[in-house]
């Protein structure tokens, strides 16, 4: 009798003991755990060191990568000209190029010879760079009350940029030629803002590469029409029948195809909107553009345009003879 | 004796199940313990509106990963961060246009190779933006993500003519409260609290210079008032006893948001000092905030004794944006 009696309390002893294990289980999946109460538990050092060990690895990779000397080189191509914001844009503009590994910055003014602001400028910016200077004509120059878009600026500029590079590139030998083999070639205005990921998009560029840009073609954003990872159109609000309808701050030019045609240059004449193309037609084919940032979809560069800043009091000084101080470099 | 048996037996049976659960309960939760705080160089997100706590609070074994992960295309991080230092809080109002990405990423770029710099970006919204939210991820950089959004009735309409309703001031306001309820006046690392517009230009100098502000320092700012710099002028003893301007130069303290910054210790000190919301004049939002801090001889002038420009008040071209005409010509999904 107490044998029997015995079993059933062990089972019904088991059936407790299980039940109240099961409830508690599913209890505790639903919730969020308590985690404070084991904020000293060894459990999150380790999280915690490994997630120093993870900052420090990533520490080690960072200035192993500025330092890194084998990937592809980016020359830029800025042309600059005196004017008020002219300190500020490249002061921004170097802000960024200072991010990015192996970029050479090849500034060229329009100028009769190079001014002490840029000089001095580039000389204390920390940039690989090479200072260079020429002259826009006076024909194809903007005048004061010449509406931006009226003449194609910067033409001149950029081919004596582009003059240089092949210069550099015939007198390159043995591992220098190497590496400019893979180097790539950007235009970029110093108004312009450029993400960080830009360059990296750019850098392993085999002809050409194309992305889009934002703010620019009236639109919020211009960019190349991809199907099936080759460029078919150009999605542009403004005259989209131009050979190349793209922004020069939209493509890239890989260092081997301008040293492989010499000539190829930028069209001072050109009409508005078609600079871009007097260049590109004679390097590419629409069917040989390079799609970049995730086929075309996003926008890692904007066409902003800095304001010219008001000067009203500053005129009115001036008449007075009680200008600010010409010294005080702005 | 069989009562003696009985217990024994339920002890035996009992016994393993207990056992069971501690070792099934250690091993299971333990996993899920790895929760990834914010170290002091880590970002730190601080919400203030709403009662939302995010994922943090799950345990999940994804956690113990660190949160900032990188992609192979952002070389670069914050300097790492300097116990000697003091931290530089930057304050940026901000709010959604076109060019509002463009501003922020050539900020931020700006912002990396500052070290020591906690960011303070307040977003003018109802809600904090995806977008924003995303890129303040992206940079790396130390942040904290805030959002007011000012009524209708104090918003600038359209053009600047209308000088009562200052921009970004509910957002200054908001980190300033922020500020006072994050940090006690015992706290030991110091700290530097500066106003920055996200369309200005900063040089990295300016930064140096400012973070050895004792109580407010001062410098000259380009393109202010309709001149090519306005600057605090500058006596042989160093100190400030008036303002090179031309536009109201009698005003307590004619300067930039750009042209000062302020000590922590005397935002904690006094804090009662905001700025002013309503009634004030077009270029008196500073003084209303700096008179209630320092006099003008506590000024303390940096830049060479305000003789060298490096900071710009730039501003950005609004977009034309004419052929995207009633419904939009773009892809709205895409992100500018």
């Amino acid at each position: 009798m107490r044998m029997r009696l015995k079993l059933k309390t062990v089972f019904v002893l088991y059936f407790m003991v299980s039940l109240l294990g099961l409830i508690y289980a599913l209890m505790q999946l639903g919730q969020r755990c308590d985690c404070r109460d084991h904020a000293k538990s060894k459990d999150q050092q380790i999280s915690q060191l490994r997630g120093e060990l993870q900052k420090l690895q990533e520490h080690i990779k960072t200035s192993q990568l500025s330092k890194k000397t084998d990937v592809p080189r980016i020359y830029v191509i800025t042309p600059t000209y005196a004017r008020l914001v002219q300190k500020a844009e490249l002061t921004r503009l170097s802000h960024t190029f200072l991010h990015v590994p192996q970029l050479h910055w090849i500034v060229v003014e329009d100028a009769p010879q190079p001014t002490p602001l840029v000089t001095d400028f580039l000389a204390a910016s920390g940039l690989t760079y090479t200072h260079l200077y020429k002259l826009t004509p006076k024909d194809r120059k903007l005048q004061e009350g010449d509406p931006s878009w009226l003449k194609p600026r910067g033409a001149e500029q950029r081919n004596e940029g582009l003059h240089w590079l092949r210069e550099m590139g015939a007198a390159a030998k043995g591992k220098e030629a190497a590496a400019l083999e893979e180097a790539v070639v950007y235009f970029a205005d110093d108004d312009n803002t450029y993400s960080l990921q830009l360059f990296e998009e750019m850098r392993y560029t085999y002809r050409v590469s194309v992305w889009p840009v934002g703010l620019v073609g009236g639109m919020k954003f211009e960019r190349p029409v991809v199907e099936d990872g080759k460029v078919v159109r150009f999605h542009t609000g403004w005259r989209p029948n131009r050979p190349f309808p793209i922004d020069m701050a939209g493509f890239a030019v890989s260092l081997r195809l301008i040293l492989t045609n010499p000539q190829a240059r930028f069209d001072g004449d050109a009409q508005m909107g078609f600079l871009e193309s007097s260049f590109l037609q004679h390097l590419v084919t629409m069917d040989d553009l390079e799609p970049k940032a995730d086929l075309c979809t996003k926008v890692l560069v904007w066409h902003t345009r800095t304001e010219k800043p008001k000067m009203k009091r500053e005129d009115a000084l001036q008449k007075q003879g009680l200008g600010s101080d010409p010294d005080v470099e702005v | 004796m069989p009562k003696r048996r009985d217990i024994l037996a339920i002890v035996l049976i009992v016994l393993p199940w207990t056992l069971l659960i501690t070792v099934w309960h250690q091993s299971a939760i333990a996993p899920l313990l790895a929760i990834r705080k914010g170290t002091n160089d880590g970002t730190e997100t601080r919400h203030d509106t709403g009662p939302a706590t995010d994922s943090k609070e799950y345990c999940s074994q994804d956690k113990d990963i660190v949160e900032v992960v990188r992609t192979e295309y952002v070389y670069t991080r914050p300097p790492p961060w300097s116990d000697v230092l003091s931290t530089i809080h930057v304050i940026t109002p901000t709010y959604s246009r076109p060019v509002q990405k463009a501003e922020l990423t050539r900020l931020a770029n700006t912002f990396l190779h500052v070290p020591n710099l906690h960011w303070i970006l307040v977003e003018d919204s109802q809600r904090r933006t995806p977008l924003v939210t995303r890129l303040l991820r992206e940079t790396g950089l130390n942040y904290t993500h805030l959002n007011v959004e000012t009524p209708r009735n104090y918003k600038l309409r359209g053009d600047t003519r209308d000088p009562r309703i200052p921009r970004g001031t509910m957002q200054r306001n908001l980190a300033l409260r922020w500020l006072r309820e994050t940090f006690n006046s015992n706290s030991s690392q110091a700290g530097i609290v500066y106003f920055a517009d996200d369309d200005n230009t900063y040089s990295l100098e300016l930064f140096e210079e400012m973070r050895s502000t004792r109580k407010v320092s001062v410098w000259p700012v380009a393109f202010v008032g309709g001149l090519r710099y306005e600057s605090p002028k500058v006596n042989a003893a160093g100190k400030v006893y008036g303002w090179k301007t031309v536009f109201d130069p009698h005003r307590p303290f004619a300067i930039d948001m750009a042209g000062f910054a302020i000590n922590l210790r005397l935002i904690l000190f006094k804090p009662q000092a905001y700025f002013k919301l309503r009634g004030v004049k077009g270029g008196y939002q500073e003084s209303s905030l700096l008179r209630e801090l320092v006099t003008l001889n506590d000024l303390e002038p940096k830049a060479a004794n305000c003789t060298k420009i490096l900071v710009w008040h730039t501003r950005t071209e609004k977009p034309v944006l004419v052929n995207e005409g009633k419904k939009g010509f773009t892809d709205p999904n895409v992100e500018i």
